[in-house]
């Protein structure tokens, strides 16, 4: 497996166990009349501790493991991965500041508002890396 | 182009080359073995500055180690 692709894959690892029981509080609490700043911000940074826990962990390890292949600079295909990777998350982080900065201003306020832009920018992230571990695997550039 | 495909030698020509390994190959062209594997799979087209080197590390031109083939 591609070094990069290790790292997509624990980019992912971090996001889904980081972020997906952030995003599940807050909508239980947000049906439940909305968390209070506080309270969403110490989800908010709980949730991110997480996400580079396992992150700057997991990089260590492998990097301990796997030393030479982690010294690796991207050749041509690393790049081009890269490059259609984050062609696509721009496309998916655009359209959700289209619906967070054009939209929900109108109905949403505060708090709802700052955490669907936190989700576009989680939801682009994991497209990013969900592109990545594709390419490797499929071969798709 | 439908209907057609790319292929390569690259295994066989790695093997005329005294079982050369795709991490020697690939140190030599400038990737990773992960994508001379890649390359040699199909998944993979490289550049053309990446073909030519290819060609050049075994010594023969570039249609000896890319063709179309019919799918």
């Amino acid at each position: 497996m591609a070094w990069r692709e290790k790292l997509a894959w624990l980019a992912i690892a971090g996001m889904l166990i980081g972020y997906v029981p952030f995003f599940y509080l807050f909508g239980r609490e947000a049906a439940a009349g909305g968390p209070s700043m506080g309270r969403f911000l110490l989800l908010l940074g709980i949730a991110s501790a997480v996400r580079v826990a396992i992150e700057i962990g997991g990089r260590l390890v492998l990097m301990l493991r796997l030393g030479a292949q982690a010294r690796e600079p991207a050749d041509e295909r690393d790049r081009a991965i890269a490059a259609r990777s984050s062609s696509f998350a721009y496309l998916a982080l655009l359209a959700g500041m289209i619906v967070v900065g054009m939209f929900m201003p109108f109905s949403q306020q505060g708090i709802a508002i700052v955490n669907a832009a936190l989700f576009a920018i989680v939801a682009a992230e994991l497209i990013r890396c969900l592109a990545i571990v594709l390419s490797y695997r499929l071969g798709w550039q | 182009m439908s209907g057609r495909r790319l292929t390569n030698s690259l295994r066989v020509l790695r093997f005329h080359a005294g079982e050369m390994t795709q991490a020697e190959l690939g140190e030599k062209i400038g990737v990773t073995r992960q994508t001379v594997a890649a390359i040699e799979q199909g998944k993979y087209s490289p550049t053309l500055e990446t073909a030519f080197r290819i060609a050049d590390v075994f010594g023969v031109g570039l249609d000896e180690v890319f063709r179309w083939a019919e799918e």
